[in-house]
């Protein structure tokens, strides 16, 4: 009995004690902290290969019968989505973020040649454009996904706030030194913008994080030559360490997929063939001449003067980024389009030599 | 003083790093991998198991085949890295690690198994393998 709700007595509904999910569980600590992985223990940890869960409930709770379908999730195979190592993706994601605020030391910026701070402005405008489809379509997918599959929806809950951090730190860049942002370059047209068209979350995946990522990946790294001063730098390896993990999340992912569900590979080749034209198509910046890459060569070469200098390091970073994209599909199980002639990777990077 | 490059000298370098709560933030922090060195004829292999580098050892060719990724430049790089770092307490803008990877045609990381997601994490980790060479900046140092 208790009179404290509203002051009248009534009787305890204590009903709900007794529905409940697996008990007596008792995650303990690892020597990385209670991670997720160290929760996924008994019926907890067991991810279903289809999922029938379609009101939100988390994974493990006792089903209510009455719920909504609140959820209208088309992700609901496991091996639509998931891959080996989410949990530790996730947890790395937590303990790497860095404040785009505070840690880039933002009063080594000082003032640049005119035709260097543009090109820096048209770079940074650029990198905030396609860092917007990034944190978007990621987010989407999300919503679209059983919650039985929590940790991959974490890892992409991580994403979008990596993209997040992207987005601001490349706008303040433009804001920081005397110029702003330029005219915006088209870049979530064509190639990029295709991402969020697709209708099925691998071939999105394949397009943004092995391929559109992979390649920003690349471009990130480079950014350090593109420095100028340490924040540029600093604000330069922060984003590389972020892109590498959505990277991984895709490579791992496209393994997975591979060994369990191989009927799919010939469908996943052409996710590939399209990635891989536009790897030399006109959204990324060292694929074809644009205001972007033209911005780069400058930046590179250290002023419109020494133009083609900047235009050779690009060349360089071309070939980096197919080399890149070459070992990681190898890696996802998927390196056989190398040897059958089906990619044209090999001979673009013979064209970037 | 500890001689550069030995298992003294990344052992000197993994207590301050370990010490130092300010490496597990600003970008740093949670890293798991093994990590090569080849310096000269020498090889030594790190690894970093969360916010620590658990162990230095002193390895040989042959230990480079098991890393993730391995770093490889010739000695006086590697004297001329650890020299700026001394001087500047940090590396400064053309001694950092991703730069002189991108001062060279084929990289500085590298990897004898090819598997571009463990070599990739030269990059994820890239600012704390940065933090952990920054601070030897604290380590008296002496060239072998």
């Amino acid at each position: 009995m208790s009179e404290a709700a509203n002051g009248a007595e009534q009787e305890l509904d204590l009903g709900w004690m007794a529905r409940t999910g697996p008990w007596e569980t008792r995650a303990a600590p690892g020597k990385y902290g209670l991670t997720i992985a160290d929760i996924s223990i008994g019926d907890y940890g067991e991810a279903p290969e289809v999922s029938d869960n379609l009101t939100g409930r988390p994974r493990g709770a006792a089903a209510r019968p009455a719920s909504y379908r609140i959820g209208a999730y088309s992700v609901r195979s496991k091996s639509e989505i998931w891959l080996d190592n989410a949990s530790f993706l996730y947890e790395e994601a937590l303990q790497r973020q860095w404040s785009s605020a505070t840690d880039v030391p933002w009063h080594t910026i000082e003032p640049l040649p005119d035709d260097v701070e543009q090109a820096e402005c048209q770079l940074a405008t650029f990198l905030t454009e396609v860092e917007f489809v990034a944190g978007d379509v990621p987010a989407r997918w999300v919503s679209l996904t059983t919650p039985d599959f929590y940790e991959p929806r974490q890892v992409l809950l991580a994403q979008v706030m990596d993209e997040s951090r992207h987005m601001d730190v490349f706008r303040k860049r433009a804001l920081a030194n005397g110029g702003g942002l330029m005219q915006a370059t088209g870049a979530t047209s064509g190639f990029v913008g295709s991402i969020d068209l697709s209708r099925d979350f691998t071939e999105m995946s394949s397009r943004l994080h092995v391929s559109g990522e992979g390649a920003v990946l690349t471009l990130f790294r480079m950014g350090e030559l593109m420095a100028q001063n340490e924040a540029e730098k600093v604000i330069y390896r922060l984003c590389a360490q972020d892109e590498a993990r959505h990277v991984a999340f895709g490579v791992m992912h496209l393994r997975y997929m591979s060994e369990t569900a191989p009927e799919r590979r010939e469908e996943i080749h052409c996710y590939l063939d399209e990635a891989e034209g536009g790897l030399i198509g006109a959204a990324n910046p060292v694929g074809q001449l644009t205001p972007t890459s033209e911005s780069m060569a400058i930046i590179l070469g250290g002023g419109k003067d020494h133009f083609d200098d900047g235009m050779n390091k690009i060349i360089a970073i071309r070939r980096r980024q197919l080399q890149e994209y070459r070992k990681r599909v190898i890696s996802a199980g998927f390196g056989e389009r190398f040897e059958n002639g089906r990619s044209r990777v090999a001979q673009m990077i013979d064209e970037a030599a | 003083m500890a001689a550069f490059p030995s298992v003294d000298w990344f052992d000197e370098v993994r207590n301050v790093f370990n010490a130092d709560d300010r490496y597990r933030g600003a970008g740093g922090g949670y890293c798991n991998c093994v990590a090569g060195f080849k310096i000269v004829d020498r090889v030594f292999v790190l690894t970093f198991d969360g916010f620590e580098c658990s162990a230095a050892a002193e390895g040989d060719d042959g230990s480079l085949d098991d890393v993730d990724f391995y770093l490889e430049m010739p000695g006086e790089e590697w004297r001329d890295m650890v020299a700026n770092i001394a001087a500047n307490g940090g590396a400064d803008l053309h001694h950092t690690l991703n730069t002189l990877d991108l001062d060279r045609a084929d990289g500085l990381a590298t990897s004898r198994h090819g598997d571009q997601v463990r070599e990739d994490l030269f990059f994820r980790y890239n600012q704390t393998l940065q933090f952990f060479f920054d601070a030897s900046a604290l380590v008296e140092t002496e060239f072998a």
